[in-house]
């Protein structure tokens, strides 16, 4: 009964906000690529394949941000708005199958965006994936996780659909560019890189660049992995403390 | 009749800020009745209903729906498949369709979807694969209802049902409760709109600022409070025979005669229509009223219903 909760929930997602959503569509997959092709040219001095290698994971990346913070904050505090939290509220479906439901269908536009990227980035600009495909697929729902659980408290402490798109905007355009996924942080002044590196985005786009391109394992990136389960338990901390589903 | 109740409500307050909106209600309704609560906006009903499902906690007094407390987290999961909710703002997904809603409700409750039952009773039936965005506002009232009916609930709560509700989706959603009701369930619903809770409900309870200040079923509220039946007449010649003055109390003003009586006023319309044509008095113009449940609610809460949304 739960299981045939949790599959009607997630393909009813898909369908009514993805699927029937052509803009939706547009933005969480021609964009990524978009943004691929342009920075490539645009950065690394020509040398198209040395920056796309850079750029197919930090992308990846930025749109698990996004997926988080937008995806999932902005979406629970429109759902608020609109009053079908509320709805769903009143039903016997547990809280959690409705989450859950919310995050496998995120990770399912991420999967796609993922083998997008992925996809041109081998076939145009040669990049070559080298790492491990279960470390790869660990790291990716880990970080999904991290970044779903932080989105929630978004979700959680804005009052309107308006100051979400506000709180995620914040976080998300500037993390992107200071976290490594698209600008090599290591071309500002060591302290100033030292300091990112503490972000949770930063080691999370960095692990996960480093286990697909440079086949790195995951146990060397043990500490910060850690601490990456550690963020996504506070989320989920903070917002099973602060949702309001009114 | 307490051992029937289906919902009691005891001293319920609930407050924003310094305002109670709720201030101290109790009623209680038992299985088999259409139970409405009847007040202006904002006179505290909506809150009222709210602490009922487990969408707002009560500052003080209890709840208690089939005997479970909705603010008990475990007792209000136990009490959520058995009840049935139509929120006044119910707004569903944009690019959701009729079929989809009622599939996703029907799992959400465990039972399987009644898609084809549902959309008939409500008048959907025909449109299955229409989207919210596509639908008129009284198409998506009725299936908000329909949501609400299709597990079958043993209590269904409905929040200002008919607001904005055209003339064939109020039929269809009277029919429905009282169908519910006939079954032996109980509802509860919310309105502002007089001839609804006179027209359906079994018991009214009148909501002024936060308090009950009537509760009895729309006959007894006019019986005591509704004041007397008139009959007025204004015709050349006529004047009140000794029969007719045993009927209620004669008053003549501006050539009008106008009796107050608390016998039918169809039978003293009868008798003072005889009268004239006996005396051969020419009928100018010839009234009767009845009191009804808005007369008997401007008399207990010294105001009129508005109209204002």
């Amino acid at each position: 009964m739960l299981l045939r909760m949790f599959l009607v929930q997630t393909k009813a997602h898909f369908v009514w906000y993805f699927r029937r959503d052509g803009e939706m569509m547009f933005w969480s997959l021609a964009m990524p690529v978009f943004f691929l092709v342009l920075f490539s040219f645009a950065f690394m001095n020509g040398n198209t394949s040395r920056s796309s290698a850079f750029l197919v994971p930090g992308i990846i990346g930025a749109q698990v941000l996004s997926s988080g913070f937008w995806g999932v904050g902005v979406m629970l505090a429109t759902f608020r708005e609109k009053h079908l939290l509320r709805r769903v509220y009143l039903t016997p479906m547990p809280q959690w199958v409705f989450f859950a439901s919310l995050v496998v269908y995120r990770v399912a536009i991420l999967a796609a965006q993922a083998a997008l990227l992925v996809g041109v980035g081998t076939l145009v600009f040669h990049v070559r994936i080298t790492g491990n495909p279960a470390a790869i697929v660990a790291v990716l729902l880990l970080g999904t996780a991290t970044f779903v659980s932080l989105g929630t408290i978004v979700g959680a402490v804005a009052r309107t659909t308006e100051s979400a798109n506000n709180i995620a905007s914040v976080l998300t355009v500037p993390l992107a560019f200071l976290s490594d996924a698209y600008v090599p942080i290591d071309r500002f002044p060591h302290a100033v890189a030292a300091t990112l590196r503490l972000l949770p985005s930063t080691q999370f786009i960095d692990t996960f660049r480093a286990v697909t391109i440079d086949g790195a394992s995951l146990a060397h990136y043990g500490a910060w992995l850690t601490a990456l389960v550690i963020w996504a338990l506070a989320g989920i901390a903070v917002s099973a403390r602060t949702f309001r589903w009114t | 009749m307490a051992d029937l109740a289906a919902i009691v409500v005891d001293g319920l307050v609930r407050r924003y800020g310094d305002v109670a909106a709720v201030d101290g209600v109790s009623f209680s309704v038992a299985n088999g009745t259409i139970f409405g609560l009847l007040g202006r906006n904002g006179a505290g009903k909506t809150s009222t209903l709210e602490c009922c499902i487990g969408l707002g906690t009560p500052d003080a007094g209890s709840v208690r729906v089939l005997g479970l407390d909705p603010t008990r987290r475990r007792e209000l999961a136990r009490l959520r498949p058995r009840i049935g909710v139509q929120l006044q703002a119910t707004s569903l997904p944009e690019k959701a369709n009729v079929r989809e809603i009622l599939e996703l409700y029907a799992a959400y409750y465990g039972i399987a979807p009644r898609v084809s039952e549902m959309a008939a009773r409500v008048g959907l039936d025909g449109k299955l694969d229409r989207q919210v965005a596509q639908m008129s506002g009284g198409e998506r009232q009725r299936l908000a209802l329909a949501l609400a009916l299709q597990h079958e609930p043993d209590v269904l709560f409905l929040d200002e049902p008919t607001a904005g509700m055209d003339a064939f989706g109020r039929r269809v959603l009277w029919g429905e409760v009282e169908r519910l009701r006939d079954a032996g369930k109980a509802i509860v619903l919310t309105t502002h709109y007089i001839e609804e809770a006179e027209r359906l409900c079994d018991r009214v309870c009148v909501v002024q600022r936060g308090r009950v200040v009537a509760e009895a079923s729309p006959a007894e509220l006019i019986e005591r409070y509704g004041g007397a039946a008139t009959v007025s007449i204004a015709a050349d010649g006529f004047v009140p025979s000794p029969e007719l003055d045993a009927l209620g109390v004669w008053a003549k003003a501006a050539e009008r005669w106008t009796l107050a009586t608390r016998d039918d006023p169809g039978l003293a319309l009868a008798a003072v229509v005889t009268r004239a044509n006996a005396e051969s008095a020419k009928i100018g113009s010839l009234d009767m009223h009845r009191p009804t449940l808005e007369d008997a609610f401007i008399a207990i809460t010294g105001e009129t219903i508005g109209d204002s949304e």
